[in-house]
């Protein structure tokens, strides 16, 4: 089992996609954060390591996918609440991430996507504790 | 804050990602399990859902792309020791995984990683706690 997760995506334009993070109202961790690299606080166990193409690309081996274009991987994260994932979409928005769904209301599970600036998918989850739903 | 991640990647050949996974010591979430995907428990607030091409399709408007031929994200996991990172590494080579790097001895970190059998990137790092390194 493993304690922490760090998710290393590459993007365009470091400094844009830092605030863009920082307007959905994330935090840095300055001791992963660099000219090249800012490490996202997502939760305690969960970081996100923002890396300039050049430097992903010595980490990668491979050629670096064009988010825009295609996708490898779409990252869910769990919110406290409905409003919780409004906020985010909300956010996200007005910062500039490409909404391409409304929002999901499964009952028992309340969801919406964007993806960032770079292209990146994110899915904003929301489980209804199950009397609650009932 | 997020409490959870979910970190949604497809695989080609389900019951052989199951079966790769299980051989790594991984355990699934039976709640999030069925012949679509499968809930791999990384950690106590990490998960990732392995979907079949097709499932994953319909979670975003773009084509997915070969994660043998690009790369879009490092996923990156913190160990517990530099036997944990081997330990991994050689059964997830014995199961079929590519490792295309040598292991790094930083001093403060150990790190390596593999390929898993779709192409996905995987990073294993321990991280040694300031003072023990000295």
């Amino acid at each position: 089992m493993h304690k922490q997760i760090f998710v290393n995506l590459p993007v365009k334009d470091l400094a844009r996609a830092k605030e863009f993070w920082s307007s959905l109202g994330y935090s840095f961790d300055s001791k992963f954060s660099g000219e090249k690299s800012a490490c996202i606080i997502m939760g305690e166990s969960i970081l996100v390591m923002l890396l300039v193409e050049d430097l992903f690309a010595s980490f990668a081996h491979k050629p670096v996918c064009d988010a825009h274009e295609r996708v490898e991987v779409l990252h869910a994260l769990s919110c406290d609440n409905r409003e919780h994932v409004d906020t985010l979409i909300a956010k996200a928005r007005a910062a500039g991430a490409t909404i391409p769904d409304e929002a999901e209301d499964h009952g028992f599970m309340y969801a919406q996507g964007f993806y960032d600036l770079d292209g990146h998918g994110w899915n904003c989850c929301a489980w209804v504790a199950e009397a609650e739903s009932k | 804050m997020h409490k959870q991640i979910f970190v949604n990647l497809s695989v080609k050949d389900l019951p052989r990602s199951k079966e790769f996974w299980s051989s790594l010591g991984y355990r699934f979430e039976a709640k999030f399990t069925n012949d679509q995907g499968a809930c791999l428990v990384l950690g106590e607030n990490l998960f990732v859902m392995l979907l079949v091409e097709e499932f994953f399709a319909g979670f975003t408007n773009k084509p997915i792309s070969d994660a043998h031929e690009r790369t879009e994200v490092l996923n990156c996991l913190s160990c517990d020791s530099r036997e944990h990172v081997d330990s991994l590494v050689a059964k997830a080579k014995a199961a079929g995984a590519t490792t295309p790097k040598e292991p790094i001895d930083h001093g403060f970190m150990y790190a390596h990683g593999f390929h898993d059998i779709d192409g996905h990137v995987w990073e294993l790092v321990h991280m040694v706690a300031e003072g023990e390194c000295q």
